[in-house]
Order: C-alpha cells, then sequence, then structure tokens
C-alpha cells in the first residue's frame, strides 16, 4: 500500500469503506511501523477496521480480546508446567540429571496471541488486533509497553524474542476508561466518527447487498434519527446493519410493514430503549403516510 | 502531483506547530512531534485536507483534544489559498512559479506564535508562600470539633481550610470491589501454579511448597454529583472540599450541577488545595442558579463518562429541589440505580428534626436510594465518610 488513497481501494475490494482520515491513519501506521489506537462510540467499526485490514493484506489475523484480569500467561506466553512436570519425571525414571536450561526451552513455551504475533514466520506480518484494551487492568498496559515500542518480547528463562518483520498492531477501545499517557504515546491515534447517513447508508448497502434500496435508505434515516434520542446504548453501524439484514431475511421492503415492529430488539437492547425506539418508529411511519 | 509545505523544514515546522498545540493546552510531547516528522516524510501532503488528517494521527492521542487541535489548525490553515494549489487552480496573471504559498508561523513572535527558540521563555512566576508545606495551623482537636459541630454557612474561609483538611484525613478506607486478577497470599485459596513451580526449582523439582493466590481487591470506582444551585448556596464551598478530598483519596469522577452538567475532576485534582478550588469555582458557570437535578442525572447518563458509573458508588449531595418533573426524575433515577452499584444521598436537609422527604423530587428519588444522609455540617460529612469506610 503506497498511499492513503491505495489503502482506501484496497479497504474498499474487501468491502471496507474508509473515509479519509481511517485511510491516512491506517496508511501511517503502516508506513511508521508504529501501532493503531482506534477509538469511536460502539458499532462504529472499530474491530471490523482490523478484520479487513488482515484481508486486504492478505496476512493471517491474530486476536487478542482483553477482559478484567487478563495477564501475561494468557496474552504473551505460558510455560507448559504440565510437559515440564513429566519431562522431571521421566529424567527422574532414567536417572538423568536435568540442568534449569534444560526445562525453559522453546520446546516448553506456549504461544499466547501476542508472542505468537512475535514468532510468526511468513512472508508478511501478520495483523494482531488487541480488542477494547480498556477493558482489561491498567497494570496489563504497562505488559504490552516493551511489545509495542521495540515490537519484542523478554522471557526472562529464554531471552529475547524480536519480530523479522514487526506485526501490524491495532488496538480499540471504547473509552470505558482513559488509557494510560505512555501507552498512547506509543501509538498512532484515531477517533472514528459515526459516519453521516449517506455513507452509512453505502456500508449497509456493502454489508448486505439482498436489501432493497428504498430499504436501506429509510433504516438508516431512521437509526440516525434514533440515536438523536436519549437511548442507554445508541445503535451503532453494526446494529443497524443487522437490522437491516433481519428486514431483508422477512423480505421487508418498506418500514411502514407489519413486520418491522418485531425486528426493534436488533437495535434497542434494553426495555427502556425499546419502548422509546417503537415510540420513534410510530412516529416516523404517520409522516411518511 | 504538487506537494505543500515543499522546501520547509519539517522539523521546525513540527516543533512549532507542536508549540502553538501546546500553548493552546493540549498536551503534545516529543514522541508526537517525532512521529509528525516521519509522518510528513511517509505521505507529502497534496491537500489541506490531507494535511489535516496527517497532522492529527500523528499528534492528537485523546479525543478530548480534537476540539482543541481543530481549533488550532484552522486558525493556522484557515486562511490558506484554495487548494490543492494546482498550477491550473491560480489564474495565469498571478502564477509564481518558483514560490509555493505555505502557511508558516515564524513571524509573529510577538503574539506568542511561531518557532518556541525565537523568544525566551515568560519567567515563571514564584510559588505562593502560603502553600508551603511548612504551613500548619496551630488547631487543637477539640477546637476543631467543635467548629465541625457547626452550619456550613457560620463557617470563615480559614476554618473551612482546616476542616477540608480533618475531612481528608478521615477518607482512609475505601469500599473495594473484587477483581479479577490474583495475587500471591498465604491466605488464599487458590494454588498459584506459576510460583509454585518457580520454587520448586529450588527443591529439586519437587513442589514442597504450595504458594497459594487470592483474588486482588480494588478500590471500588466512586462517581459524585454535587448541587451548585441557589437553595445549596450556603453548603457549595465545604461539598467542593468534599469532592475535592474524594477525588484526590479515591480518584473519584466528580460533577457540579445546577442547570448543566460541569466535570470538576480535572479541576479539582491540583496537588494545591486553593489552586483547585479556584479553577472549579471559574469553571462552574451556571453556580447558584434554578436545579434540574433529572436532566442533569440523565445527560451524565448518556454522555461518554456514563460508563464511569456502571458499578460504581454514586454519592449526590443535593436538597432534592428540582424543578423538573418528578417523573423524569423516577426515569433518570431507576436508569442510575439499575448501572450503579450504590447510590447514597446526602441532604443538609435530612438532619433536621422532623425531616420528611416532602419535596417531590427527593420523594421520587427516595425509592432507588440505597442511604440518605445527612450532610449539614463537616460533622455529618466525616460521619457520611465513616459510613461509607465500614
Amino acid at each position: 500500500m503506497n498511499s492513503p488513497e491505495d489503502v482506501r481501494l484496497r479497504l474498499d475490494a474487501v468491502d471496507y469503506l474508509v473515509d479519509d482520515g481511517l485511510a491516512m491513519a491506517v496508511y501511517l501506521s503502516l508506513r511508521m511501523g508504529k501501532p493503531l489506537l482506534l477509538e469511536g462510540e460502539p458499532g462504529v467499526g472499530k474491530t471490523a477496521a482490523a478484520k479487513a485490514l488482515a484481508l486486504a493484506l492478505g496476512t493471517p489475523f491474530i486476536r487478542l480480546q482483553c477482559y478484567e484480569g487478563l495477564t501475561a500467561g494468557e496474552a504473551l506466553y505460558e510455560w507448559n508446567y504440565q510437559r515440564q512436570l513429566l519431562a522431571i519425571r521421566l529424567a527422574e525414571a532414567r536417572q538423568e540429571k536435568l540442568a534449569d536450561a534444560d526445562l525453559f526451552t522453546a520446546e516448553f513455551l506456549q504461544d499466547r496471541p501476542i508472542l505468537k504475533a512475535v514468532r510468526h514466520d511468513g512472508p508478511q506480518p501478520p495483523v494482531l488486533l488487541i480488542d477494547e484494551i480498556d477493558r482489561a487492568d491498567d497494570e496489563f498496559e504497562a505488559l504490552l509497553f516493551e511489545f509495542l515500542g521495540e515490537g519484542a518480547i523478554t522471557v526472562p528463562e529464554l531471552g529475547t524474542f524480536t519480530a523479522a518483520r514487526p506485526p501490524i498492531v491495532v488496538l480499540t477501545s471504547n473509552r470505558s476508561r482513559e488509557l494510560h499517557d505512555a501507552l498512547r504515546r506509543r501509538c498512532l491515534y484515531h477517533w472514528i466518527e459515526f459516519p453521516s447517513p449517506a455513507r452509512a447508508a453505502s456500508i449497509v448497502r456493502r454489508a448486505v447487498p439482498g436489501a432493497a434500496e428504498p430499504l436501506i435508505r429509510s433504516a438508516t434515516e431512521f437509526v440516525g434519527r434514533v440515536r438523536a434520542l436519549e437511548l442507554d446504548k445508541a445503535p451503532g453501524l453494526a446494529e443497524a446493519i443487522d437490522w437491516v439484514s433481519a428486514l431483508a431475511a422477512l423480505g421487508v421492503t418498506d418500514l411502514a410493514e407489519d413486520d418491522v415492529p418485531r425486528t426493534i430488539g436488533t437495535i434497542a437492547k434494553t426495555p427502556d430503549d425499546r419502548l422509546a425506539v417503537a415510540a420513534a418508529l410510530v412516529a416516523a411511519r404517520q409522516e411518511s403516510r | 502531483m504538487p506537494v505543500l509545505l515543499r522546501g520547509v523544514d519539517r522539523a521546525a515546522f513540527a516543533v512549532a506547530f507542536v508549540e502553538r498545540l501546546r500553548g493552546a493546552g493540549m498536551a503534545a510531547g516529543l514522541t508526537e512531534t517525532g512521529d509528525l516528522v516521519h509522518a510528513l516524510e511517509a505521505s507529502p501532503p497534496v491537500s489541506v485536507n490531507a494535511l489535516y488528517w496527517t497532522v492529527r494521527v500523528a499528534l492528537v492521542r485523546r479525543q478530548p483534544d480534537l476540539a482543541v487541535f481543530d481549533r488550532v489548525f484552522h486558525s493556522v490553515f484557515g486562511d490558506a489559498p484554495p487548494l490543492p494549489l494546482t498550477r491550473a487552480s491560480v489564474p495565469p496573471s498571478k502564477r509564481d512559479d518558483v514560490h509555493l504559498a505555505v502557511p508558516h508561523g515564524g513571524d509573529d513572535a510577538a503574539a506568542g506564535g511561531g518557532l518556541p527558540w525565537a523568544t525566551l521563555p515568560p519567567a515563571v512566576a514564584a510559588a505562593d508562600p502560603a502553600e508551603s508545606p511548612l504551613h500548619t495551623p496551630e488547631r487543637r482537636p477539640s477546637e476543631l470539633a467543635a467548629l465541625a459541630e457547626r452550619p456550613f454557612e457560620e463557617l470563615d474561609p480559614q476554618q473551612l481550610d482546616d476542616l477540608a483538611d480533618v475531612l481528608r484525613a478521615t477518607l482512609t478506607r475505601w469500599p473495594a470491589r473484587r477483581t479479577r486478577r490474583h495475587a500471591v497470599d498465604p491466605s488464599g485459596r487458590r494454588i498459584a501454579l506459576r510460583a509454585t513451580i518457580a520454587l520448586a526449582r529450588r527443591t529439586a523439582w519437587e513442589p514442597v511448597t504450595v504458594v497459594r493466590e487470592r483474588p486482588v481487591r480494588r478500590p471500588r470506582r466512586a462517581v459524585l454529583l454535587c448541587d451548585v444551585s441557589e437553595s445549596m448556596s450556603a453548603q457549595a464551598a465545604a461539598y467542593l472540599h468534599m469532592m475535592r478530598a474524594f477525588t484526590v483519596v479515591a480518584e473519584a469522577e466528580v460533577f457540579a450541577f445546577a442547570t448543566s452538567l460541569t466535570r470538576l475532576t480535572p479541576a479539582l485534582r491540583h496537588s494545591s488545595a486553593r489552586e483547585a478550588m479556584a479553577r472549579a469555582t471559574a469553571s462552574v458557570g451556571d453556580r447558584f442558579g434554578g436545579t434540574r437535578i433529572a436532566t442533569n442525572l440523565a445527560a451524565l447518563l448518556d454522555s461518554h463518562h456514563g460508563n464511569t458509573l456502571r458499578g460504581a458508588l454514586v454519592l449526590i449531595a443535593s436538597d432534592g429541589w428540582d424543578s423538573d418533573p418528578p417523573e423524569k426524575m423516577t426515569a433518570a433515577m431507576s436508569r442510575l440505580r439499575r448501572r450503579a452499584h450504590q447510590i447514597v444521598w446526602l441532604n443538609p436537609r435530612a438532619g433536621a428534626p422532623g425531616f420528611a422527604p416532602r419535596v417531590a423530587g427527593m420523594a421520587a428519588a427516595l425509592p432507588h436510594c440505597d442511604h440518605l444522609l445527612p450532610a449539614a455540617t463537616f460533622a455529618d460529612l466525616i460521619a457520611a465518610m465513616r459510613h461509607l469506610s465500614v
């Protein structure tokens, strides 16, 4: 990929539409070899961006889903204790003498996603997605610094693994807490805005090819209107896509049809929201009449 | 394709632009400046739009900074000629094949902009001597205890400051929550496999000592909402001190509200008490106005700070006089109830004899609160804090 425009076209080819800002962010992150931190409201396509990037580059996609309590053992590497114990017992049975170095070798090392990305030996570096980093504890961020800064991981017993080709790293965050400045400093940052109705319509069109054009337009416009209401969980693009595919599956072509209220569960995710969205739908139908 | 900023020293441009951003209050350091230089090299800007995205991706690292960045970028590049600057877009009479117009910030050093090395940095004012750590109030505990019983409106600012110190010292324990992380602890139930094996290295790989671990407990997040409307004017100063104590000790998120919601956490986090109070007072625009509790609660729930309420300890300090209808209060409080772990309402009138929640707003909110505590004197506040820490 040799220009932001090229990034846009290559991602377009795998059905992921980007605007100028995201194209520039992806391009700079690839060229400068820096991790890319994506933030935005839930459902604007942060995770999908990383997946599309892997698809467009034709490289393996490695995903690390963060959660509270995530530790080095689950993210970087872990020793295979069972095998180590077996090796010890085996050595005892054979009356052999075991040294530390025999037990802490690559043979007993279990790769977890980040080490897997570092040790990957293909023609192309893999895309590593560290998803929802804000869900992990703040101590976990510090674990990532060496990897994000130098693309290396140090295993004290074995030495430092350095990636032959630094993996392409994408981090996403939902802003449920502020990330530490040290982490931000090591990444390029892009805030993904919710797309305008016209862009949203073209994204939904790509995601649900079977849906009728007027349905897509009225549904995205309705979702845009619902987003302005005070909802617990405002529907994002992912919800809009779900809704349109639900409507398309039911064979609906117009929002005025009777099946539409029954599909509200795809865009309203709490009982309060359900009432508010249902009221908005009734209002929208009366308007269109 | 013509390129903007051709022949411009990228490093000087980056440093000057970052300096402007820092002047406007955005945190950007050397790493970001270096990134901008690399980014300009990787993607030479062909239009102002492309330049905007290059600079923004390289420099901005947090969403709240975007507003400042946009303002500074437009103040610098807003007057730029229509772009892209192709030869065809310039009328023949004005064509200049030797120079390329670029926005520059080099010659307005008098206005504080320009290259950072062009001017001497302004002298830093000496610190306020009253804030020196040597200042210790000569107060006997009994005297403070008597002061703590007096209503807020009878206290002078010095007494308020002294009592605020007591308040902060009281806040030593804080409700905890259990995390999913584990730490080695002899009284734990789970066996720490990693530590056990590591220890077994010393005993010929025979796991002689079993190391145990147990879940780590961390302080529960707290969110504090304070009413600063007209009806609460007597308590406002004291509550500000309480908010600062929570921010400094418990890392709470604090908000003040009257007709609109103001986030005070960054202002109150300042290490100097006096400076923090001044900043907080300056940032609240609607002080001593009317009250719209329900509207502000709903605004907080909808904002991106709404997530901090999840599983949090929520304290609301207000007398419950609300100009919103009580139905709205019920709706907002029930939403808050579902999201928060515990809701504590501090009411300055609740300690008065014969108090009953007759105000419509208070009556609507009460079924959703875990506790209603009085908060008319510092003694009340200290008792409330003790109540939280048991």
